[in-house]
C-alpha cells in the first residue's frame, strides 16, 4: 500500500495470482499510458503500439507467476513490451510519423503555440526514427520513461556500462540529426 | 557522429550540477531536455483496459487444439527426407485435420460454461436471446424450434458470470424468460431475466 | 535524471474513444455525449465502465428515448458508487477492483440490503464473492429472509464450501420449498446437510455437443 492508499504492485500481483483476475485491470490502468507512449515512439505507429502493448499485457497476465520481483512489475512490463517492439521492428522497419501527431489544443488562444509544438514534436520524432532501434530504445527508456540505468539493465538484459554508452551515443546521434534539420 | 562534451553527458546523468555548465553547454542540454519532454507527452490513445480484460477472460486453447491449428496452418517448411517418411507425415496431417480427435461440440475453456435458453412461442417466426453477453444485439443468438412444436431452444457457450437478457420474438416483441428464476428491474420499466453461467468443467 | 518540462499537453480521456465507438449507431445520438460523460466520470473514480455502456446499449436496443437512457445510466452509476462505498466500509482497501464493484452492484440490484451485503463481505474478506452474493440473492428471490439467507451461506462458507458451490446451497433450499417445507424448515434441512449439499448437474454431453458460440457481430 502506498501513501495514497492504492495497493502496491506486489499486492495486486498477489491478488491476481490468488484468483482475482479482474484485479489485473489495475495493472493495465496504472501502466498503459507509459507503455503505449514508449511503444508508439519505438514503432512510429499508434496502431502498432496499441497492438503491441495489449498483447504484452495479456502475455504478462498469463505469465504473471514468472514475475520474480512483483515489486518491480513496471520494469518487467517494459521488458515484455521492449521485446515485442524488437520483434515487430525485425519484421518491418519503423514507419515515418506524420505531422498529424499534434497534441490536443488546450485552449483556442494557444493555437499558434500548439502548432509550433506540433512541428517541434514531428521534427524530434523524425530524428528519433533515424536512430538505430538500440539507441532509440536507450534514449526513450532513460529520458522519456525515466528509468534508472539499473532498471534499464533489467529491461534490456544489457550491462549498465553498455547502456550508458548507448544513451550517450543516442544523445549525440539525436543532436546531430536535429542540427541537420535546421 | 560527433562526440559531444562529456560534461553534457554528466549533467544529463545527474553526475554534474547544471549550474556548473557554460552557457553554450547548457543550451545543448536544454535542447535534449526539450526533445525528451516533447516525446514524453501522453498520446491521445484509447484505453486498452476493456480489450486486455476481454482477452484475459477468453480461454486459452488447449494444447491439443493449438497443435491442430499449427498443423492445419499453411507454412513454408523445407526439409529433406526419404519419400517414405514424407508420405507418412502427409498421412498423419491428413488424419488429424480430417478427423479431429474425439471432438464433440466446441472446445469449452476453463472459464466458460453452457447456458440453455428455452421458451414457448407457438406461431413465432424467429426468437432471439439478447442480453449483456452479446452487447444487446439481436441476431447473434437465435433459438430454434427444431420439431415445430412451438418450443424454442438454444444452447450457448459463454464466459462464466452473470448476465441480463430477454427474448426478442419476431424481431420486435421483447419478452422476459418466464422459466428464469432470477429477475431484475431494467430501469426502463421492465424486468430482465438473469442467467448465471457456471464453469462447465467443475 | 528524469527530464520533464511543464509543457501543457492535453491527453483526451482514454476511456472516451472506446465508449463512443461502441455506442455510435446503437444508441440515440442525443444520448451519447451525456452517457460518455458519465462513463468518463466512472473511469476517473476507478469504477467499472462496462455496466454503464451495457445499460446504454440495452436502452438503445429496446428503443428507449435518449433522456431515459441517460437517466438509467445515471442510476447505474449511483449503484456502482454505492457498491464501492460498501466494499470500502466492508474492509476492502481502495481502489477496490472493478470486478468486485460489479459483483456488489449486482447484489444491491437483486434486492440485498446493504447490511446483508456487508455481512457477506466480512465473511469473505477476499474476492471472488460473486457466487456468494448471487446465492444469497437467490434465497431472497425465493422470499427467504435476507439475514437468514445470509446466515445459511455464511455457514456454508464456514464449512469450507468453495464459492462455486454456494449456488448449490441456495438451489437446495429452493428445492426444499418446492417439496412443501416452510422457509424455516428448508433452511434447517439444508444447514444439516452442509457441506454435502448435492452439486448441480454438469451439462450433458448432448448439451455440450449442441452448444454454439454467439455469432460475431457484423461490422457496420
Amino acid at each position: 500500500m502506498d501513501v495514497t492508499g492504492a495497493p502496491s504492485d506486489a499486492e495486486v500481483v498477489a491478488r491476481v495470482l490468488g484468483g482475482d483476475s479482474e484485479a489485473f485491470a489495475l495493472v493495465v490502468r496504472r501502466y498503459e499510458a507509459g507503455l503505449l507512449r514508449f511503444a508508439a515512439r519505438m514503432l512510429g505507429s499508434r496502431d502498432a503500439a496499441a497492438d503491441a502493448v495489449a498483447e504484452s499485457f495479456v502475455r504478462a497476465y498469463r505469465h504473471l507467476a514468472s514475475c520474480r520481483e512483483p515489486a518491480r512489475l513496471r520494469t518487467w512490463l517494459y521488458r515484455i513490451v521492449a521485446n515485442r517492439c524488437k520483434s515487430h521492428l525485425a519484421r518491418r522497419p519503423i514507419a515515418d510519423v506524420s505531422l498529424d501527431e499534434a497534441p490536443a489544443v488546450a485552449d483556442a488562444a494557444d493555437t499558434e503555440l500548439n502548432l509550433e509544438r506540433a512541428e517541434q514534436l514531428a521534427l524530434v520524432q523524425r530524428a528519433l526514427v533515424r536512430l538505430s532501434p538500440e539507441k532509440r530504445e536507450a534514449f526513450l527508456l532513460k529520458h522519456v520513461e525515466g528509468l534508472s540505468y539499473e532498471e534499464m539493465a533489467a529491461v534490456t538484459g544489457e550491462r549498465v556500462p553498455t547502456l550508458k554508452m548507448r544513451v550517450h551515443r543516442a544523445r549525440e546521434a539525436l543532436l546531430q540529426v536535429l542540427e541537420e534539420y535546421e | 557522429m560527433n562526440a559531444i562534451d562529456p560534461r553534457i553527458h554528466q549533467a544529463l546523468d545527474g553526475e554534474l550540477a547544471p549550474a556548473a555548465l557554460s552557457a553554450e553547454l547548457s543550451r545543448v542540454v536544454e535542447r535534449l531536455v526539450t526533445a525528451a519532454a516533447l516525446l514524453a507527452a501522453p498520446l491521445p490513445l484509447a484505453s486498452l483496459e476493456s480489450r486486455v480484460m476481454a482477452a484475459i477472460r477468453r480461454p486459452v486453447p488447449s494444447p491439443a487444439r493449438r497443435l491442430l491449428r499449427w498443423l492445419a496452418t499453411p507454412r513454408a517448411i523445407t526439409f529433406r527426407v526419404r519419400p517414405v517418411w514424407s508420405l507418412a507425415f502427409a498421412a498423419v496431417v491428413a488424419l488429424l485435420t480430417l478427423f479431429p480427435l474425439g471432438h464433440e461440440g466446441p472446445d469449452i475453456g476453463e472459464h466458460e460454461g453452457i447456458a440453455q435458453f428455452v421458451g414457448r412461442f407457438p406461431g413465432a417466426q424467429s426468437v432471439h436471446v439478447v442480453g449483456s453477453f452479446n452487447d444487446w444485439r439481436s441476431g447473434s443468438i437465435a433459438l430454434e424450434d427444431v420439431d415445430q412444436d412451438g418450443v424454442w431452444r438454444a444452447t450457448v457457450v459463454l464466459p462464466t458470470g452473470a448476465y441480463e437478457y430477454m427474448f426478442v420474438v419476431d424481431g420486435e416483441r421483447w419478452v422476459p424468460d418466464h422459466l428464469a428464476e432470477r429477475l431484475v428491474a431494467d430501469e426502463f420499466g421492465r424486468e430482465n431475466s438473469i442467467v448465471i453461467v457456471r464453469p462447465a468443467r467443475r | 535524471m528524469k527530464l520533464w518540462l511543464g509543457l501543457a499537453l492535453l491527453a483526451g480521456p482514454l476511456a472516451a474513444q472506446s465508449a463512443e465507438a461502441r455506442l455510435e449507431g446503437r444508441v440515440p445520438g442525443a444520448a451519447i455525449p451525456a452517457v460518455d460523460s458519465l462513463v468518463q466520470r466512472a473511469y476517473a473514480e476507478g469504477l467499472p465502465t462496462e455496466p454503464l455502456i451495457q445499460k446504454a446499449l440495452e436502452g438503445g436496443a429496446k428503443q428507449v428515448t435518449a433522456p431515459r437512457i441517460v437517466a438509467a445510466v445515471q442510476v447505474s452509476l449511483g449503484q456502482l458508487r454505492d457498491a464501492r462505498d460498501l466494499l470500502v466500509h466492508g474492509g476492502d482497501e481502495p481502489p477496490v477492483t472493478p470486478g468486485e464493484v460489479t459483483t456488489v452492484a449486482w447484489a444491491l440490484r437483486r434486492g440485498l440490503p446493504g447490511p446483508v451485503v456487508q455481512r457477506v463481505l466480512v465473511a469473505l474478506p477476499r474476492p471472488p464473492r460473486a457466487s456468494a452474493m448471487h446465492a444469497v440473492a437467490d434465497l431472497v428471490a425465493h422470499h427467504f429472509d435476507p439475514d437468514s439467507g445470509a446466515d445459511l451461506i455464511i455457514a456454508a462458507i464456514g464449512q469450507g464450501l468453495v464459492p462455486e458451490r454456494l449456488l448449490d446451497v441456495s438451489a437446495a433450499a429452493a428445492r426444499e420449498l418446492q417439496r412443501g417445507h416452510t422457509h424455516a424448515e428448508a433452511l434447517a434441512l439444508v444447514r444439516q446437510e452442509l457441506p454435502n449439499v448435492p452439486a448441480s448437474p454438469k451439462p450433458t454431453r448432448s448439451a455440450v455437443a449442441r452448444a454454439r458460440r454467439p455469432a460475431a457481430p457484423t461490422p457496420p
